[in-house]
Protein backbone atom coordinates (compact mmCIF):
# COMPACT_ATOMS: atom_id res chain seq x y z
CA UNK A 1 0.00 0.00 0.00
CA UNK A 2 2.90 2.31 0.83
CA UNK A 3 4.35 1.66 -2.66
CA UNK A 4 1.04 2.56 -4.29
CA UNK A 5 1.02 5.79 -2.31
CA UNK A 6 4.61 6.54 -3.34
CA UNK A 7 3.72 6.02 -7.03
CA UNK A 8 0.65 8.17 -6.69
CA UNK A 9 2.69 10.88 -4.98
CA UNK A 10 5.27 10.72 -7.77
CA UNK A 11 2.61 10.93 -10.49
CA UNK A 12 0.95 13.87 -8.83
CA UNK A 13 4.29 15.66 -8.54
CA UNK A 14 5.13 14.99 -12.20
CA UNK A 15 1.75 16.13 -13.46
CA UNK A 16 2.13 19.58 -11.87
CA UNK A 17 2.68 22.63 -13.96
CA UNK A 18 2.88 26.27 -12.87
CA UNK A 19 -0.85 26.73 -12.63
CA UNK A 20 -1.56 23.53 -10.68
CA UNK A 21 -0.72 22.21 -7.26
CA UNK A 22 -1.70 19.27 -5.12
CA UNK A 23 -4.60 18.98 -2.76
CA UNK A 24 -3.81 15.73 -1.00
CA UNK A 25 -3.31 13.27 -3.86
CA UNK A 26 -5.41 15.32 -6.29
CA UNK A 27 -3.95 17.79 -8.76
CA UNK A 28 -5.94 20.99 -8.64
CA UNK A 29 -5.69 24.50 -10.01
CA UNK A 30 -3.68 26.79 -7.71
CA UNK A 31 -6.66 29.11 -7.33
CA UNK A 32 -8.79 26.18 -6.31
CA UNK A 33 -6.57 24.82 -3.53
CA UNK A 34 -7.13 27.75 -1.19
CA UNK A 35 -10.88 27.32 -1.17
CA UNK A 36 -10.61 23.55 -0.87
CA UNK A 37 -8.28 23.83 2.15
CA UNK A 38 -10.56 26.50 3.57
CA UNK A 39 -13.57 24.18 3.37
CA UNK A 40 -11.60 21.44 5.16
CA UNK A 41 -10.74 23.74 8.05
CA UNK A 42 -14.20 25.35 8.22
CA UNK A 43 -15.46 21.81 8.62
CA UNK A 44 -13.02 20.65 11.32
CA UNK A 45 -12.54 23.91 13.30
CA UNK A 46 -15.02 23.12 16.08
CA UNK A 47 -13.55 19.68 16.78
CA UNK A 48 -9.94 20.61 15.95
CA UNK A 49 -8.48 20.44 19.48
CA UNK A 50 -10.31 17.24 20.42
CA UNK A 51 -9.18 15.58 17.21
CA UNK A 52 -5.59 16.75 17.69
CA UNK A 53 -5.49 15.15 21.13
CA UNK A 54 -7.10 11.97 19.86
CA UNK A 55 -5.03 11.61 16.70
CA UNK A 56 -1.67 12.30 18.31
CA UNK A 57 -2.51 10.74 21.71
CA UNK A 58 -1.75 14.16 23.18
CA UNK A 59 1.83 14.18 21.89
CA UNK A 60 1.16 17.34 19.82
CA UNK A 61 1.35 19.25 23.11
CA UNK A 62 4.93 18.03 23.62
CA UNK A 63 5.86 18.90 20.02
CA UNK A 64 4.54 22.42 20.64
CA UNK A 65 6.41 22.67 23.94
CA UNK A 66 9.56 21.66 22.12
CA UNK A 67 8.92 24.49 19.65
CA UNK A 68 8.52 26.98 22.49
CA UNK A 69 11.76 25.76 24.10
CA UNK A 70 13.57 26.13 20.75
CA UNK A 71 12.18 29.63 20.15
CA UNK A 72 14.42 31.44 22.65
CA UNK A 73 11.55 33.84 23.28
CA UNK A 74 12.20 36.77 25.63
CA UNK A 75 9.97 39.30 27.38
CA UNK A 76 9.17 42.14 25.01
CA UNK A 77 9.47 40.02 21.84
CA UNK A 78 7.02 40.35 18.97
CA UNK A 79 5.87 36.93 17.80
CA UNK A 80 3.83 35.91 14.76
CA UNK A 81 2.03 32.59 15.20
CA UNK A 82 1.19 31.91 11.58
CA UNK A 83 -1.55 29.40 10.72
CA UNK A 84 -1.97 29.53 14.49
CA UNK A 85 -5.38 27.86 14.39
CA UNK A 86 -6.75 27.35 17.85
CA UNK A 87 -3.87 29.22 19.46
CA UNK A 88 -1.91 26.61 21.43
CA UNK A 89 1.42 28.29 20.68
CA UNK A 90 -0.04 31.78 21.03
CA UNK A 91 -1.23 30.96 24.56
CA UNK A 92 2.28 30.03 25.68
CA UNK A 93 4.00 32.86 23.81
CA UNK A 94 1.55 35.39 25.23
CA UNK A 95 2.61 34.43 28.76
CA UNK A 96 6.31 34.42 27.92
CA UNK A 97 6.60 37.75 26.07
CA UNK A 98 4.91 39.60 28.93
CA UNK A 99 3.11 42.91 28.84
CA UNK A 100 5.74 44.67 26.72
CA UNK A 101 5.63 41.94 24.09
CA UNK A 102 3.01 41.11 21.51
CA UNK A 103 1.74 37.95 19.84
CA UNK A 104 -0.15 38.00 16.55
CA UNK A 105 -2.30 34.95 15.93
CA UNK A 106 -2.75 34.79 12.17
CA UNK A 107 -4.73 32.26 10.18
CA UNK A 108 -6.21 32.32 6.70
CA UNK A 109 -9.31 30.54 7.97
CA UNK A 110 -11.89 32.63 9.82
CA UNK A 111 -13.48 29.62 11.54
CA UNK A 112 -10.17 28.52 13.02
CA UNK A 113 -9.38 32.08 14.05
CA UNK A 114 -12.75 32.41 15.80
CA UNK A 115 -12.27 29.14 17.69
CA UNK A 116 -8.75 30.27 18.68
CA UNK A 117 -9.91 33.71 19.80
CA UNK A 118 -12.75 32.27 21.92
CA UNK A 119 -10.41 29.74 23.51
CA UNK A 120 -7.73 32.29 24.41
CA UNK A 121 -10.26 34.77 25.77
CA UNK A 122 -11.77 32.02 27.91
CA UNK A 123 -8.29 31.44 29.32
CA UNK A 124 -8.06 35.14 30.19
CA UNK A 125 -5.33 35.79 27.63
CA UNK A 126 -6.34 39.11 26.11
CA UNK A 127 -3.90 41.90 26.74
CA UNK A 128 -1.03 41.20 24.36
CA UNK A 129 -2.68 39.15 21.61
CA UNK A 130 -3.94 40.39 18.26
CA UNK A 131 -5.85 38.38 15.69
CA UNK A 132 -5.27 38.75 11.96
CA UNK A 133 -6.86 36.82 9.12
CA UNK A 134 -3.96 36.53 6.71
CA UNK A 135 -2.63 34.48 3.84
CA UNK A 136 0.94 33.29 4.57
CA UNK A 137 1.93 34.12 0.99
CA UNK A 138 0.95 37.77 1.33
CA UNK A 139 1.58 38.70 4.96
CA UNK A 140 -0.01 42.07 5.74
CA UNK A 141 2.85 43.31 7.92
CA UNK A 142 5.71 45.71 7.41
CA UNK A 143 9.22 44.47 6.70
CA UNK A 144 11.38 43.54 9.75
CA UNK A 145 8.48 43.40 12.22
CA UNK A 146 8.81 40.14 14.17
CA UNK A 147 11.46 38.58 16.41
CA UNK A 148 9.98 35.12 15.98
CA UNK A 149 7.65 33.58 13.42
CA UNK A 150 6.19 30.12 13.98
CA UNK A 151 4.08 28.04 11.66
CA UNK A 152 2.88 24.81 13.24
CA UNK A 153 1.11 22.22 11.09
CA UNK A 154 0.21 24.92 8.59
CA UNK A 155 2.86 25.08 5.88
CA UNK A 156 1.70 21.94 4.10
CA UNK A 157 -1.69 23.56 3.49
CA UNK A 158 -0.20 26.65 1.87
CA UNK A 159 -0.59 26.76 -1.92
CA UNK A 160 2.82 28.25 -2.70
CA UNK A 161 5.22 27.30 0.10
CA UNK A 162 8.24 29.07 -1.42
CA UNK A 163 6.28 32.29 -1.65
CA UNK A 164 5.12 31.91 1.96
CA UNK A 165 8.71 31.37 3.16
CA UNK A 166 9.83 34.50 1.29
CA UNK A 167 6.96 36.44 2.83
CA UNK A 168 7.92 35.22 6.32
CA UNK A 169 11.55 36.15 5.67
CA UNK A 170 10.45 39.67 4.74
CA UNK A 171 8.49 40.28 7.97
CA UNK A 172 11.19 38.85 10.26
CA UNK A 173 13.58 41.30 11.92
CA UNK A 174 17.30 40.78 11.26
CA UNK A 175 18.36 38.28 13.93
CA UNK A 176 14.84 36.88 14.05
CA UNK A 177 14.05 33.21 13.69
CA UNK A 178 11.50 31.07 11.91
CA UNK A 179 10.28 27.82 13.41
CA UNK A 180 8.37 25.40 11.19
CA UNK A 181 6.72 22.53 13.03
CA UNK A 182 5.28 20.13 10.50
CA UNK A 183 4.61 16.48 9.79
CA UNK A 184 7.54 14.96 7.98
CA UNK A 185 9.10 11.71 6.84
CA UNK A 186 9.67 9.00 9.48
CA UNK A 187 13.30 7.97 9.83
CA UNK A 188 12.75 4.21 10.01
CA UNK A 189 10.90 1.90 7.65
CA UNK A 190 8.98 0.19 10.48
CA UNK A 191 7.73 3.50 11.87
CA UNK A 192 6.89 4.62 8.33
CA UNK A 193 4.75 1.54 7.62
CA UNK A 194 2.96 1.71 10.96
CA UNK A 195 2.39 5.43 10.42
CA UNK A 196 1.00 4.84 6.90
CA UNK A 197 -1.37 2.20 8.19
CA UNK A 198 -2.53 4.50 10.98
CA UNK A 199 -2.88 7.53 8.68
CA UNK A 200 -4.84 5.86 5.90
CA UNK A 201 -6.89 3.31 7.80
CA UNK A 202 -7.53 4.57 11.32
CA UNK A 203 -7.32 8.36 11.03
CA UNK A 204 -10.16 8.86 8.50
CA UNK A 205 -12.40 6.49 10.49
CA UNK A 206 -11.59 8.42 13.66
CA UNK A 207 -12.47 11.65 11.82
CA UNK A 208 -15.73 10.14 10.63
CA UNK A 209 -16.62 8.95 14.11
CA UNK A 210 -15.69 12.02 16.16
CA UNK A 211 -15.83 14.98 13.76
CA UNK A 212 -18.35 13.35 11.35
CA UNK A 213 -15.93 14.22 8.55
CA UNK A 214 -13.79 11.36 7.25
CA UNK A 215 -12.89 13.17 4.00
CA UNK A 216 -11.09 16.02 5.76
CA UNK A 217 -8.95 13.56 7.70
CA UNK A 218 -8.27 11.59 4.52
CA UNK A 219 -6.99 14.91 3.10
CA UNK A 220 -4.88 15.39 6.24
CA UNK A 221 -3.18 12.02 5.72
CA UNK A 222 -2.63 12.69 2.01
CA UNK A 223 -1.35 16.23 2.53
CA UNK A 224 1.23 14.92 5.02
CA UNK A 225 2.53 12.50 2.40
CA UNK A 226 2.72 15.26 -0.21
CA UNK A 227 4.63 17.63 2.07
CA UNK A 228 8.37 18.03 1.37
CA UNK A 229 10.64 15.84 3.48
CA UNK A 230 13.13 17.24 6.01
CA UNK A 231 16.02 17.96 3.64
CA UNK A 232 13.79 19.41 0.91
CA UNK A 233 12.13 21.82 3.31
CA UNK A 234 15.51 22.83 4.69
CA UNK A 235 16.60 23.56 1.11
CA UNK A 236 13.45 25.61 0.52
CA UNK A 237 14.24 27.68 3.62
CA UNK A 238 17.79 28.23 2.38
CA UNK A 239 16.43 29.36 -0.99
CA UNK A 240 14.09 31.82 0.73
CA UNK A 241 17.12 33.48 2.32
CA UNK A 242 17.22 31.88 5.78
CA UNK A 243 20.62 31.14 7.30
CA UNK A 244 21.87 28.54 9.78
CA UNK A 245 18.89 26.38 8.86
CA UNK A 246 18.55 23.11 10.71
CA UNK A 247 15.91 20.59 11.64
CA UNK A 248 15.26 18.26 14.51
CA UNK A 249 13.20 15.11 14.06
CA UNK A 250 10.60 14.44 16.73
CA UNK A 251 8.92 11.08 17.41
CA UNK A 252 11.12 9.30 14.90
CA UNK A 253 10.64 11.89 12.17
CA UNK A 254 6.83 11.78 12.20
CA UNK A 255 7.18 15.48 12.92
CA UNK A 256 10.17 17.75 12.34
CA UNK A 257 10.98 21.18 13.69
CA UNK A 258 12.86 23.32 11.15
CA UNK A 259 14.67 26.40 12.33
CA UNK A 260 16.22 29.22 10.32
CA UNK A 261 17.51 32.73 10.99
CA UNK A 262 17.36 35.99 9.11
CA UNK A 263 20.59 37.96 9.38
CA UNK B 1 11.07 14.93 24.41
CA UNK B 2 11.25 13.65 28.00
CA UNK B 3 12.19 17.13 29.19
CA UNK B 4 9.04 18.63 27.66
CA UNK B 5 6.98 15.87 29.28
CA UNK B 6 8.62 16.58 32.65
CA UNK B 7 8.04 20.34 32.26
CA UNK B 8 4.41 19.66 31.44
CA UNK B 9 3.87 17.46 34.49
CA UNK B 10 5.64 19.93 36.81
CA UNK B 11 3.62 22.84 35.38
CA UNK B 12 0.32 21.07 36.00
CA UNK B 13 1.37 19.99 39.52
CA UNK B 14 2.66 23.46 40.51
CA UNK B 15 -0.42 25.30 39.25
CA UNK B 16 -2.75 22.77 40.85
CA UNK B 17 -0.91 23.09 44.18
CA UNK B 18 -1.01 26.91 43.98
CA UNK B 19 -4.73 26.86 43.20
CA UNK B 20 -5.34 24.73 46.31
CA UNK B 21 -3.10 26.83 48.57
CA UNK B 22 -5.16 28.03 51.54
CA UNK B 23 -3.16 31.29 51.63
CA UNK B 24 -4.30 32.12 48.10
CA UNK B 25 -2.23 33.49 45.25
CA UNK B 26 -1.23 36.82 46.85
CA UNK B 27 2.38 35.78 47.33
CA UNK B 28 2.63 35.04 43.62
CA UNK B 29 1.79 38.59 42.55
CA UNK B 30 5.20 39.90 43.68
CA UNK B 31 6.79 37.53 41.19
CA UNK B 32 4.64 38.52 38.22
CA UNK B 33 6.73 38.55 35.00
CA UNK B 34 9.71 37.08 36.88
CA UNK B 35 11.53 33.91 35.93
CA UNK B 36 13.58 31.60 38.10
CA UNK B 37 15.75 28.95 36.45
CA UNK B 38 17.24 25.95 38.17
CA UNK B 39 19.84 23.77 36.50
CA UNK B 40 20.19 20.50 38.41
CA UNK B 41 23.32 18.51 37.56
CA UNK B 42 21.26 15.28 37.71
CA UNK B 43 18.78 16.50 35.09
CA UNK B 44 21.04 17.84 32.36
CA UNK B 45 18.57 20.51 31.24
CA UNK B 46 17.25 23.68 32.86
CA UNK B 47 13.84 24.12 34.43
CA UNK B 48 12.52 27.67 34.19
CA UNK B 49 9.57 28.85 36.25
CA UNK B 50 7.96 31.99 34.81
CA UNK B 51 5.11 33.72 36.59
CA UNK B 52 2.44 35.40 34.52
CA UNK B 53 -0.98 36.51 35.79
CA UNK B 54 -0.93 34.11 38.77
CA UNK B 55 0.07 31.17 36.61
CA UNK B 56 3.42 29.45 36.56
CA UNK B 57 4.84 28.38 33.21
CA UNK B 58 7.51 25.70 33.23
CA UNK B 59 9.84 25.59 30.23
CA UNK B 60 13.45 24.82 29.36
CA UNK B 61 14.03 28.40 28.18
CA UNK B 62 16.96 30.16 29.81
CA UNK B 63 16.83 33.40 27.82
CA UNK B 64 14.46 35.26 30.13
CA UNK B 65 15.74 34.21 33.55
CA UNK B 66 15.98 36.76 36.38
CA UNK B 67 17.87 34.31 38.58
CA UNK B 68 19.65 31.09 37.62
CA UNK B 69 20.79 28.52 40.17
CA UNK B 70 23.18 25.73 39.19
CA UNK B 71 23.28 22.98 41.78
CA UNK B 72 22.47 19.34 42.59
CA UNK B 73 19.56 17.69 44.41
CA UNK B 74 21.86 16.82 47.33
CA UNK B 75 22.93 20.45 47.75
CA UNK B 76 19.32 21.59 47.60
CA UNK B 77 18.44 19.26 50.47
CA UNK B 78 21.42 20.51 52.46
CA UNK B 79 20.33 24.08 51.77
CA UNK B 80 16.86 23.37 53.11
CA UNK B 81 18.18 21.78 56.27
CA UNK B 82 20.96 24.14 57.22
CA UNK B 83 20.60 27.57 55.60
CA UNK B 84 24.23 27.68 54.62
CA UNK B 85 24.20 29.45 51.24
CA UNK B 86 27.57 31.19 51.63
CA UNK B 87 29.34 28.00 52.67
CA UNK B 88 27.88 26.04 49.72
CA UNK B 89 28.82 28.81 47.25
CA UNK B 90 32.40 28.77 48.64
CA UNK B 91 32.48 24.99 48.16
CA UNK B 92 31.31 25.56 44.55
CA UNK B 93 28.31 23.34 45.16
CA UNK B 94 25.94 26.21 44.50
CA UNK B 95 26.20 28.80 41.73
CA UNK B 96 23.73 31.68 41.74
CA UNK B 97 23.52 34.17 38.87
CA UNK B 98 21.15 37.11 38.82
CA UNK B 99 18.80 38.46 41.44
CA UNK B 100 18.98 36.20 44.52
CA UNK B 101 15.82 37.85 45.86
CA UNK B 102 13.81 36.18 43.07
CA UNK B 103 15.09 32.74 44.13
CA UNK B 104 14.28 33.50 47.77
CA UNK B 105 10.76 34.62 46.87
CA UNK B 106 10.17 31.41 44.91
CA UNK B 107 11.52 29.40 47.87
CA UNK B 108 9.25 31.29 50.29
CA UNK B 109 6.19 30.47 48.18
CA UNK B 110 7.16 26.79 48.09
CA UNK B 111 7.64 26.75 51.87
CA UNK B 112 4.41 28.57 52.64
CA UNK B 113 2.36 26.27 50.45
CA UNK B 114 -0.40 24.74 52.58
CA UNK B 115 -3.22 22.64 51.21
CA UNK B 116 -6.35 21.62 53.12
CA UNK B 117 -6.44 18.09 51.70
CA UNK B 118 -9.48 17.08 53.76
CA UNK B 119 -11.69 19.86 52.37
CA UNK B 120 -10.51 19.16 48.83
CA UNK B 121 -11.12 15.43 49.18
CA UNK B 122 -14.54 15.98 50.77
CA UNK B 123 -15.63 17.88 47.67
CA UNK B 124 -15.15 14.73 45.65
CA UNK B 125 -16.02 11.81 47.93
CA UNK B 126 -18.12 13.40 50.70
CA UNK B 127 -17.56 14.25 54.38
CA UNK B 128 -17.94 10.83 56.03
CA UNK B 129 -15.65 8.89 53.66
CA UNK B 130 -13.12 11.72 53.97
CA UNK B 131 -13.29 11.52 57.78
CA UNK B 132 -12.91 7.72 57.71
CA UNK B 133 -10.09 7.94 55.19
CA UNK B 134 -8.22 10.61 57.15
CA UNK B 135 -8.63 8.58 60.38
CA UNK B 136 -7.34 5.51 58.60
CA UNK B 137 -4.48 7.60 57.24
CA UNK B 138 -3.55 9.07 60.62
CA UNK B 139 -3.74 5.60 62.24
CA UNK B 140 -1.52 4.27 59.51
CA UNK B 141 0.96 7.09 60.08
CA UNK B 142 0.89 6.49 63.86
CA UNK B 143 1.53 2.77 63.36
CA UNK B 144 4.25 3.47 60.86
CA UNK B 145 5.87 5.99 63.23
CA UNK B 146 5.62 3.51 66.13
CA UNK B 147 7.07 0.72 63.98
CA UNK B 148 9.91 2.98 62.88
CA UNK B 149 10.65 4.00 66.49
CA UNK B 150 10.48 0.35 67.58
CA UNK B 151 12.86 -0.74 64.84
CA UNK B 152 15.24 2.08 65.78
CA UNK B 153 15.08 1.13 69.49
CA UNK B 154 15.63 -2.56 68.74
CA UNK B 155 18.50 -1.75 66.44
CA UNK B 156 20.23 0.45 69.00
CA UNK B 157 19.63 -2.19 71.72
CA UNK B 158 21.18 -4.80 69.48
CA UNK B 159 24.13 -2.56 68.60
CA UNK B 160 24.82 -1.45 72.17
CA UNK B 161 24.28 -4.72 74.10
CA UNK B 162 23.60 -7.82 72.04
CA UNK B 163 26.20 -7.19 69.38
CA UNK B 164 28.89 -7.50 72.08
CA UNK B 165 27.70 -11.06 72.82
CA UNK B 166 27.73 -12.16 69.24
CA UNK B 167 30.67 -14.40 68.34
CA UNK B 168 33.00 -12.75 65.90
CA UNK B 169 34.52 -14.44 62.84
CA UNK B 170 38.00 -14.40 64.40
CA UNK B 171 36.64 -16.05 67.56
CA UNK B 172 35.07 -18.77 65.44
CA UNK B 173 38.38 -19.26 63.61
CA UNK B 174 40.24 -19.45 66.91
CA UNK B 175 37.72 -21.95 68.24
CA UNK B 176 38.03 -24.04 65.04
CA UNK B 177 41.79 -24.03 65.37
CA UNK B 178 41.49 -25.18 68.99
CA UNK B 179 39.11 -27.96 67.97
CA UNK B 180 41.53 -29.02 65.21
CA UNK B 181 44.45 -29.08 67.69
CA UNK B 182 42.39 -31.09 70.15
CA UNK B 183 41.40 -33.54 67.41
CA UNK B 184 44.99 -33.98 66.43
CA UNK B 185 46.01 -34.54 70.11
CA UNK B 186 43.21 -37.06 70.52
CA UNK B 187 44.34 -38.85 67.37
CA UNK B 188 47.89 -38.96 68.72
CA UNK B 189 46.74 -40.37 72.06
CA UNK B 190 44.51 -42.89 70.28
CA UNK B 191 47.49 -43.97 68.20
CA UNK B 192 49.68 -44.26 71.31
CA UNK B 193 47.02 -46.24 73.17
CA UNK B 194 46.64 -48.57 70.20
CA UNK B 195 50.41 -49.05 70.09
CA UNK B 196 50.54 -49.70 73.87
CA UNK B 197 47.59 -52.09 73.63
CA UNK B 198 49.28 -54.07 70.85
CA UNK B 199 52.57 -54.09 72.83
CA UNK B 200 50.78 -55.40 75.95
CA UNK B 201 49.02 -58.01 73.83
CA UNK B 202 52.34 -59.23 72.39
CA UNK B 203 53.95 -59.41 75.90
CA UNK B 204 50.96 -61.34 77.28
CA UNK B 205 51.21 -63.86 74.41
CA UNK B 206 54.99 -64.40 75.03
CA UNK B 207 54.61 -64.93 78.80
Amino acid sequence: MADQQDNLQENVSKSHNDSTTHFGYQTVDKNEKESKVASVFHSVAAQYDVMNDLMSFGIHRLWKRFTIDASGVRPGNKVLDLAGGTGDLTAKFSQLVGREGKVILADINSSMLNVGRDKLRDKGLVQNIEYVQANAQYLPFEDNTFDIVTIAFGLRNVTDKDMALRSIFRVLKPGGRLLVLEFSKPEHEVISKAYDFYSFNILPKMGELVAKDGDSYQYLAESIRMHPDQETLKGMMDNAGFEQTSFKNLTGGVVALHKGYKF
Amino acid sequence: MPQQALCSVIEIAVNQALALNIHGMKSLTVLDQKTFTIQLSELGFPLSFSVNENKVLVTSLTERSDCTVNTSVQTLLALKKQQQITELIKQEKLDVQGDLKVAQQFANIAESLEIDWQSELAKHIGDIPTYKLSQFGSNLIKKFTFATQQIQADASEWLVHEKRLVVTASQINHFSQQVNTLTSHTNDITERIEKLSSAIAIKTTIT
